[in-house]
């Protein structure tokens, strides 16, 4: 137990006002879809990590303090640690802040900046690896019986027009954590350029009463998409740019507005942003409904947090601390270690846990032999990811426009190639088929929009597609783009389910069985648990 | 010499029937992928030249084929031995999609290992690599990209590999202005009973898609785009000595 909980163990939780390291126990459920960590034998776990006297003070502070420790509401004033712990039901995940502990009391991106009393933080939360998991969506709705912020009826229910009170109208934020987008239709531009979109879009079925409204659909000059929101943290790997070119659309990188060097392309889920200070503006907009715009200072403030942040999985339930042994997970490799290489040609991805392929009898005898099974578990999984190739087909982005050919033999590493954060060091626009049929699940709750190609028809789907979202073509208005979607990070994935841009994977071994039945890999069982354990430890 | 090698290899008379190696064989078909696994991009693919029922190792081609469309094939047969992939090889060879669709079809290796991949020569370095500007004397000077038959799509591991080499030479040039012009290989030819010609509009959107590029990799640089139609053959070498792929292309012309 000591060991699970690692260097927060004997500190506690952090309340606010606190500094330095805390540790969070983790909630009934885990976010991997497994049972929580079992208390100490005759010990319930927060009785187990938590001092007497830190109960005794929650109990006696104000209801609002008492809410779940987790949860770090907007304005709230704690001071943001140096390291900060958070259990989570694979183990607990570690956030480290370079240049040690930051007051949040005034700063813009905890602060209730905007008109619906919501801040950065509130979907972006240090416990949900700077994401926002959808238990953790739960929980507040619990708490407040829906009257948090979070739930604001611009995009945290299904449609501002439904009636707000009603839990229902919330379900795919409650259910899996997606937030309603609003693009503009049709797009006009795209890193500045004029665009006129290659595509019509039509409204097959609208089940959330938005896209065939009068307010915020196609009619009102906007397409309404739901989405995850995406982590917060270990950004300057998904700035960061490997080569000059983006292979994907056959150009070189686009230049930055502000600075004029090549935009990463790999912020936001559709590139609809490619640099911080335009991500902000947008979600400042959108999430907060700030009424002015952002003040540089205010930009400048959220940029220097978001690049000084960040977060991954510290220790195991399965295999204990995970910086152990001769591996390096953790953030402290994250923080230290330089982005942007390709593992192909330096670090190979998920190295970090080569170590634990070979672990010595001495050290091995150490271990339970549980422990010692999930970490050779965690190590195989590695291998499974760079070196278990399969056929990739019909895979916009892959498969074309690039002359890759369809099929192409590879593995998971082809895309997720990025040392040390397994995101794509060139732009990581791909349509997996998530959010498009025949490829994406069936489901009912989501819109589906039916896009017709006006010139070439698109390179897999052909001249007439069926999409719940349209993805990056709702950025960049070409056809050949509908359905992709920018690669995940997978860092602290334990700490946010559900995956994919639409949560359609509930825990991460969902996350493999999409891809089973996608791509017809041929995993072992044994490959299949390897690569959910790997992943449980990033 | 090696440039006079080249203009006596693009001189080729096209053959219905590559017997010799070296000849070039073009023709169009559904291409068939077979499912050779020596790891990472080492599948082959195969494809029959209907005059003559030929089967063909056509996997080197920058652009690959799309099991789904037919591919226009243009390559030089190979001294290489068929055993990689189960047929002859074409080395240089260039598959470029269509659009008239194809029955997909995959074969199983049946014993051929396929390629192990490694990188083509045609790489770019990380931008962590320094790039040394080359010295001078500067003077005028023509760089080429290449293209898919009517597409304008920058060739991964071809034309960035191009682009970039120019880029690193006009940085230290310094030239007054680029020139871009754009070609399109737009008389009708007959290949495999099929006649074939690029859409006219494909000239002016490479010379777009090319500046594009150069002016994001050197702002401040001004850029002009030409086009012209009915292209005859580039000599430059990098065209592989293949001469549907001299067509097709965009030249960068650095003045000064």
């Amino acid at each position: 137990m000591t060991e699970r909980t690692g260097g927060g163990s004997a500190k506690p939780l952090p309340f606010r006002g606190e500094v330095g390291v805390g540790l969070v126990p983790p909630r009934g459920a885990g976010p991997g879809g497994q049972p929580p960590t079992p208390p100490l034998k005759g010990m319930g776990f927060r009785s187990a990590i938590i001092p007497a006297a830190v109960l005794i003070t929650a109990l006696s502070i104000t209801a609002s303090a008492r809410a779940p420790e987790r949860w770090w509401a907007p304005g709230e004033g704690r001071t943001f640690p140096a390291s900060l712990d958070y259990a989570n039901g694979q183990g607990t995940l570690r956030t480290l802040l370079v240049g040690g502990p930051m007051p949040t009391r005034g700063h813009p991106f905890f602060e209730p900046i905007g008109s619906n009393g919501r801040a950065c933080v509130t979907c972006h939360q240090p416990a949900d690896a700077m994401s926002l998991s959808a238990a953790t969506v739960r929980e507040r709705w619990e708490a407040t019986r829906g009257n948090d912020p979070l739930f604001a009826a611009i995009d945290g229910s299904n449609c501002p027009v439904l009636p707000q009170h009603d839990k229902a109208s919330h379900s795919l934020l409650i259910e899996r954590g997606l937030f309603r987008i609003q693009r503009p239709w049709p797009v006009t531009s795209f890193n500045g350029d004029p665009v006129t979109p290659d595509f019509t879009i039509e409204v097959v079925r609208d089940p959330n009463g938005c896209n065939s409204g009068p307010h915020y659909g196609p009619a009102a000059g906007n397409v309404s998409v739901y989405r995850r929101p995406r982590p917060v943290a270990n950004m300057k790997y998904l700035l960061a740019v490997g080569f000059p070119f983006d292979p994907k659309q056959g150009y070189a990188l686009p230049l930055d507005p502000d600075d004029g060097k090549p935009q990463s392309g790999n912020l936001m889920a559709d590139n609809r942003a490619g640099n911080l200070r335009i991500q902000m503006e947008d979600a400042a907009a959108s999430h907060l409904q700030l009424m002015g715009r952002l003040t540089p200072a205010q930009i400048a403030r959220i940029k220097d947090f978001e690049t000084r942040v960040y977060t991954a999985q510290q220790v195991s339930n399965g295999a204990g601390p995970l910086d152990a042994l001769g591996a390096s997970g953790g953030p402290a490799k994250l923080r230290d270690s330089e982005p942007g290489a390709l593992g192909s040609i330096g670090v190979p991805v998920w190295s970090e846990f080569a170590a634990w392929e070979k672990i010595a009898p001495a050290e091995a005898a150490k271990l339970s032999p549980a422990e010692l099974a999930f970490r050779q578990s965690v190590a195989r999984g590695a291998r499974v990811f760079r070196d278990k190739t399969f056929l990739i087909t019909d895979t916009a982005g892959i498969n074309s426009r690039m002359g890759f050919g369809n099929p192409v033999r590879n593995s998971c590493v082809f895309c997720h190639n990025m040392s040390q954060m397994g995101n794509d060091v060139a732009p990581g626009q791909v349509d997996l088929g998530t959010t498009t049929q025949p490829f994406a699940d069936p489901w009912s709750d989501l819109p589906l929009f039916r896009i017709t190609c006006l010139k070439a028809p698109h390179p897999h789907y052909g001249r007439v597609i069926l999409t719940y979202d349209p993805g990056f073509a709702l950025t960049s208005g070409k056809c050949a783009d509908v359905g992709k979607i920018t690669l995940q990070s997978m860092r602290g994935l334990s700490a946010r389910a559900p995956y994919f841009s639409n949560g359609l994977a509930k825990d991460l071994r969902g996350i493999v069985d999409y891809y089973e039945r996608r791509y017809n890999i041929g995993y072992t069982e044994q490959e299949k648990q390897d690569l959910v354990n790997m992943m449980s430890a990033l | 010499m090696r440039k006079a090698l080249t203009l006596l290899a693009l001189a080729a008379p096209l053959s219905a029937q590559a017997a010799e190696t070296g000849d070039l064989v073009r023709f169009i078909a559904c291409p068939v992928y077979r499912d050779a696994d020596s790891g990472k991009k080492s599948g082959c693919w195969l494809a029959s030249d209907p005059a003559t029922g030929g089967r063909y190792d056509v996997s080197q081609s920058p652009y690959k084929p799309d099991w789904n469309f037919a591919v226009l094939v243009e390559g030089r047969l190979a001294a290489a031995s068929p055993a990689s992939c189960g047929a002859a090889v074409l080395e240089p060879v260039r598959t470029s999609r269509l659009a008239a669709p194809c029955v997909r079809h995959m074969l199983p290796a049946e014993g051929f290992p396929g390629r192990k991949y490694v990188l083509p020569r045609r790489n770019i370095n990380p931008l962590s690599v320094a790039r040394p500007l080359p010295p001078g004397p500067y003077a005028e000077r023509v760089f080429t990209t290449w293209f898919e038959f009517d597409r304008d799509f920058l060739v991964y591991q071809y034309d960035d590999y191009q682009i970039d080499n120019a880029v690193t030479w006009i940085r230290g040039a310094k030239p007054a202005k680029l020139v871009v012009t754009g070609f399109a290989a737009t008389t009708p030819e007959t290949v495999s009973a099929q006649q074939i010609a690029e859409r006219p509009e494909v000239a002016q959107e490479r010379a777009e898609s090319i500046a594009q590029t150069l002016r994001r990799l050197l702002p401040g640089m001004t850029v002009e785009t030409k086009w012209e139609v009915g292209a005859k053959p580039s000599s430059d070498p990098d065209a592989d000595g293949i001469p549907g792929q001299a067509q097709r292309r965009a030249e960068i012309r650095a003045v000064f």
